[in-house]
């Protein structure tokens, strides 16, 4: 079982007494809970019964000031705790993206990307920054994981993260995995037909923007969407992320459990379609 | 007089649990210096409780499974809803009503250096919402 979307944000042993670090968690990522020892966040992942988590950095130094960690401290979180899965994260931006990108996947054994048009500031179809970052990532067989949907973080733009512009990535960058995060939430229609059309977009779960996981899940996967097209159509195409510690893992995890998903399916959202885009 | 406060972290391992905290407040007590008097312990998150009951396994189930039927996890709660000063969806309103009809603090008397309790009171940390790292609070007051 694997959770495809977490943030180190409040892992006691990574902030520590860094001032810097600590504002990013409360200011820049907006989370006021308590930071936790790492052993919390394995026991999280224990109770919701997932083995492995990947770890999502956002390099948003150019637009924030400060990055919502980075590649190295995943790498070394990573590297230290086979549990982890670590993406990298590189500001499109930056002229040195694509180089730095394929350093930190080397030096850090990264196994994808995380991109967010929102926090770092970028539209996903500017060609001349975005594209060279996209055939790096292709080529190394990265898959890349944009945040989509509405922002929690401050100064953010929900309309940074309509997900029709990655059609044009898709269509341009047939061997490049996609994923969609938060189910692209409110565009789930626009998700699910992305992800039903191309065979390189997929979505993840990670999706809570009121009311109880469990209400929210099955408002969006048996409201929004029939949970029918989930399960005969698109039953390839989701993986399963909490986003924590936004949310608890467990709470997530029931949640998409509690959609009444075939065993097949939930094995394939949980586990199976994650460990075909990691290569794992 | 002496008035000593020590906190004292607890891990819980598992969504909801029971933890008997009994050792660790007659550790305090006993390393307080305080010979006869009286020792307050509370926990510090409203997601929590501190109760006083027979220290027996089917008791601790018992106690859990009533206070989740009492107060199921799903319901109409309007802590359901985004809270800006957290940064996250509040949905763990049934956490907080299971503290309060659980209690959050317990007292004890102290002689001769020793808690005096029925011998088959025990004192539970009561996770609700776990695993966390959750802090308690004891303070030891006396001569």
């Amino acid at each position: 079982m694997i959770d495809f979307h977490t943030h180190p944000v409040l892992i006691r042993e990574v902030i520590g007494d860094d001032p810097d670090m600590l504002k990013v968690t409360r200011e820049i990522f907006d989370i006021g809970n308590n930071l936790m020892p790492l052993e919390i966040f394995f026991l999280q992942m224990d109770t919701a019964g997932i083995e492995k988590a990947v770890l999502l950095p956002i390099d948003c130094r150019k637009s924030k000031g400060l990055p919502i960690s980075t590649s190295e401290i995943v790498g070394k979180l990573s590297r230290e705790n086979e549990r982890f899965i670590g993406f990298a994260s590189v500001d499109p931006m930056d002229k040195d993206a694509p180089k730095r990108l394929e350093e930190d996947v080397k030096k850090w054994n990264l196994k994808g990307l995380k991109l967010s048009p929102a926090a770092q500031g970028f539209c996903v179809t500017d060609k001349e920054n975005t594209y060279p970052v996209y055939e790096k990532a292709s080529s190394l067989k990265l898959p890349v994981l944009f945040h989509m949907g509405m922002s929690w973080e401050p100064g953010t733009k929900i309309s940074q993260g309509t997900p029709l512009p990655l059609e044009e990535v898709a269509y341009d960058f047939p061997n490049l995995n996609i994923v969609i995060a938060h189910f692209a939430w409110p565009f789930v229609d626009v998700a699910a037909a992305l992800s039903w059309k191309y065979k390189n977009i997929y979505i993840d779960t990670s999706a809570l923007y009121f009311d109880s996981p469990k209400e929210f899940i099955h408002y969006v996967m048996n409201h929004q969407l029939p949970v029918t097209l989930i399960e005969r159509s698109l039953r390839d195409k989701i993986v399963f992320g909490s986003n924590y510690p936004r949310v608890e893992i467990k709470n997530m995890a029931n949640a998409v459990r509690s959609l009444g998903l075939s065993e097949g399916c939930l094995k394939l959202i949980f586990k199976e379609n994650a460990e075909r885009l990691l290569g794992i | 007089m002496i008035i000593k406060l020590e906190k004292v972290t607890v891990v819980s391992r598992k969504d909801i649990e029971a933890i008997d905290v009994t050792p660790i407040v007659e550790d305090v007590v006993k390393n307080s210096g305080v010979t006869n008097g009286m020792v307050f312990v509370y926990t510090m998150h409203t997601s929590s409780g501190l109760i006083v009951t027979e220290g027996i396994p089917c008791l601790e189930e018992d106690i859990m499974n009533y206070l989740s039927k009492i107060v199921p996890e799903e319901g109409n709660y309007r802590h359901q809803r985004y809270l800006d000063f957290d940064g996250r969806v509040g949905f763990n309103a049934d956490t907080h009503i299971k503290s309060i009809l659980g209690g959050i603090n317990a007292f004890f008397s102290i002689e001769n250096k020793k808690i005096i309790k029925g011998s088959r009171q025990t004192l539970y940390f009561l996770e609700f919402d776990g695993p966390l790292e959750r802090t308690i609070c004891i303070q030891v007051m006396g001569e």
